[in-house]
């Protein structure tokens, strides 16, 4: 009998041990409740140790860090492609693509979907990590009606959903940027560790535009946000023929927009509305009141 | 040292122990959202979460909607996109030996990649156009704008509705 007892014993000084070092936890943790969650309050906050995972890859990237490497990657295509200023047809195209966006995978990102039409005749979309998109004046005179242009935004925010340009970053930069952010608890960097971080900054915004504006992502990324574009549009309530569509136009188009913006970051659009079609079907039948769109986007995109 | 203890203590302190391992708590990941009366991105607002925010998870739906209940007792659902799962990893307490901070620190921190950085590289290249990025920015379609889009273009909710 004594020896239960003290086994008892022990035992309940164990669980009274863990349950101590849980409430501290806890109280760690909740200690930022009380301020609502304003930052600068919780970044006054010790750093609370949740968790003992080191960041290693794109996918430990945070949203805030990702919606300011999204902020440079934009700032350097707006640096070689003017915008084309007609806030009418961008609060258009910006109620166009939140509308697939909130049926997409991802529809919460850190400063919202922002929407940007580029002054260029070239047939081309972009997105920058953390939810920027550009479409050109191009590209709008190319589709014929709103199902299409939904479809393009679509893939678009497939691409930021699936953090496309996240993985276009070269790996040894991540892991020399981790380093450096691991190191100090400290609120702001010193001239050193800034001046090392913002090379590695320099170097990842480098490669993403690298990757819109030149090389194009690997193809099975293009594949993926097609699939997703139908997906998302489809889950919006468009007709699931806006992506198919558009392909046949730049199929179409091919012959006088070889080797420019998407002939050229993008697979062949032949190949592409092959995988599509095997998507489009079960994503459903044609959706209704395609008319009331149809209309809006001429109105909207009228001379463009 | 005769008294005994009783079962039900251990078993009540071992409940109370899985309850505090298992709790899941959520942290706002993004800038700001809002807590919403129901599982939809339209309709009323209980109340805007700005990033860091605590919630505890009350139940989920399988189309990314979580029920949640704030510090201050307020009940509403977010969307998974909006938050990031902390468990409290008793294990990890107290290692001394950590020499990296993880995702979810760094983000309590706002440390990483953020405005200090960006400046840093502004002053290097006066060729890119944060000005244009700023008004992509200020340039937005209000939720009761969006609300009428797509009432308008028969989308959402209202696909199908004459």
């Amino acid at each position: 009998m004594r020896v239960v007892h003290r086994l008892a014993w022990v035992g309940a000084g164990l669980v009274a041990g863990w349950l101590l070092a849980g409430c501290s936890a806890v109280q760690k943790g909740t200690g930022m409740l009380a301020d609502v969650g304003t930052k600068a309050e919780s970044r006054r906050q010790a750093v609370v140790k949740t968790s003992s995972a080191v960041r290693s890859t794109f996918s430990d990237i945070t949203e805030e860090e990702e919606y300011y490497i999204g902020r440079g990657v934009a700032a350097l295509v707006l640096a070689q492609f003017p915008v084309y200023h007609n806030d009418a047809l961008t609060l258009y195209i910006s109620a166009l693509g939140r509308s697939v966006a909130e049926f997409s995978s991802r529809p919460e990102i850190y400063a919202g979907y922002h929407f940007a039409v580029l002054d260029s005749d070239e047939i081309n979309a972009m997105a920058a990590p953390g939810g920027f998109i550009f479409v050109t004046r191009g590209l709008l005179r190319r589709c014929a009606n709103e199902e299409m242009l939904a479809a393009v935004l679509a893939h678009e925010v497939g691409h930021v959903a699936a953090k496309h340009g996240l993985q276009s970053i070269k790996k040894s930069r991540l892991i020399d940027a981790f380093k450096v952010i691991g190191q100090k608890a400290a609120e702001r960097y010193g001239p050193e560790e800034l001046s090392q971080l913002t090379a590695i900054f320099e170097g990842a915004l480098g490669d993403v535009v690298d990757t819109l504006v030149l090389r194009g992502y690997d193809r099975k990324y293009e594949y993926e946000a097609d699939a997703l574009a139908v997906k998302f549009a489809a889950a919006a309530g468009f007709a699931p023929q806006g992506l198919p569509d558009f392909l046949k136009v730049l199929i179409g188009a091919g012959a006088t927009g070889q080797g420019k913006g998407w002939f050229k970051t993008h697979p062949s659009a032949a190949d592409r509305l092959d995988r599509v079609n095997s998507v489009v079907a079960p994503a459903g039948a044609a959706a209704q009141f395609q008319a009331a769109r149809t209309l809006r986007f001429q109105q909207n995109t009228k001379g463009v | 040292m005769k008294r005994r203890i009783p079962g039900i203590l251990i078993l009540g302190l071992l409940a109370v122990f899985v309850t505090l391992v298992l709790a899941e708590t959520l942290v706002v990941k993004v800038q700001s959202t809002s807590l919403r009366k129901t599982p939809k991105f339209y309709g009323a607002v209980v109340q805007t979460l700005a990033a860091g925010a605590r919630l505890e998870k009350i139940s989920s739906q399988p189309d990314g909607w979580i029920q949640v209940k704030t510090a201050a007792g307020a009940v509403g659902w977010i969307h998974s996109s909006a938050v990031d799962v902390q468990k409290f990893n008793l294990l990890a307490m107290g290692g001394g030996l950590k020499t990296q901070a993880s995702a979810s620190e760094v983000a309590l921190a706002g440390k990483g990649f953020n405005k200090q950085v960006e400046e840093s590289f502004r002053a290097k290249h006066k060729d890119a156009n944060f000005a244009e990025v700023d008004r992509m920015l200020v340039l937005k379609v209000a939720a009761a704008e969006l609300e009428e889009f797509m009432k308008q273009g028969h989308l959402g909710d209202w696909r199908g509705a004459k």
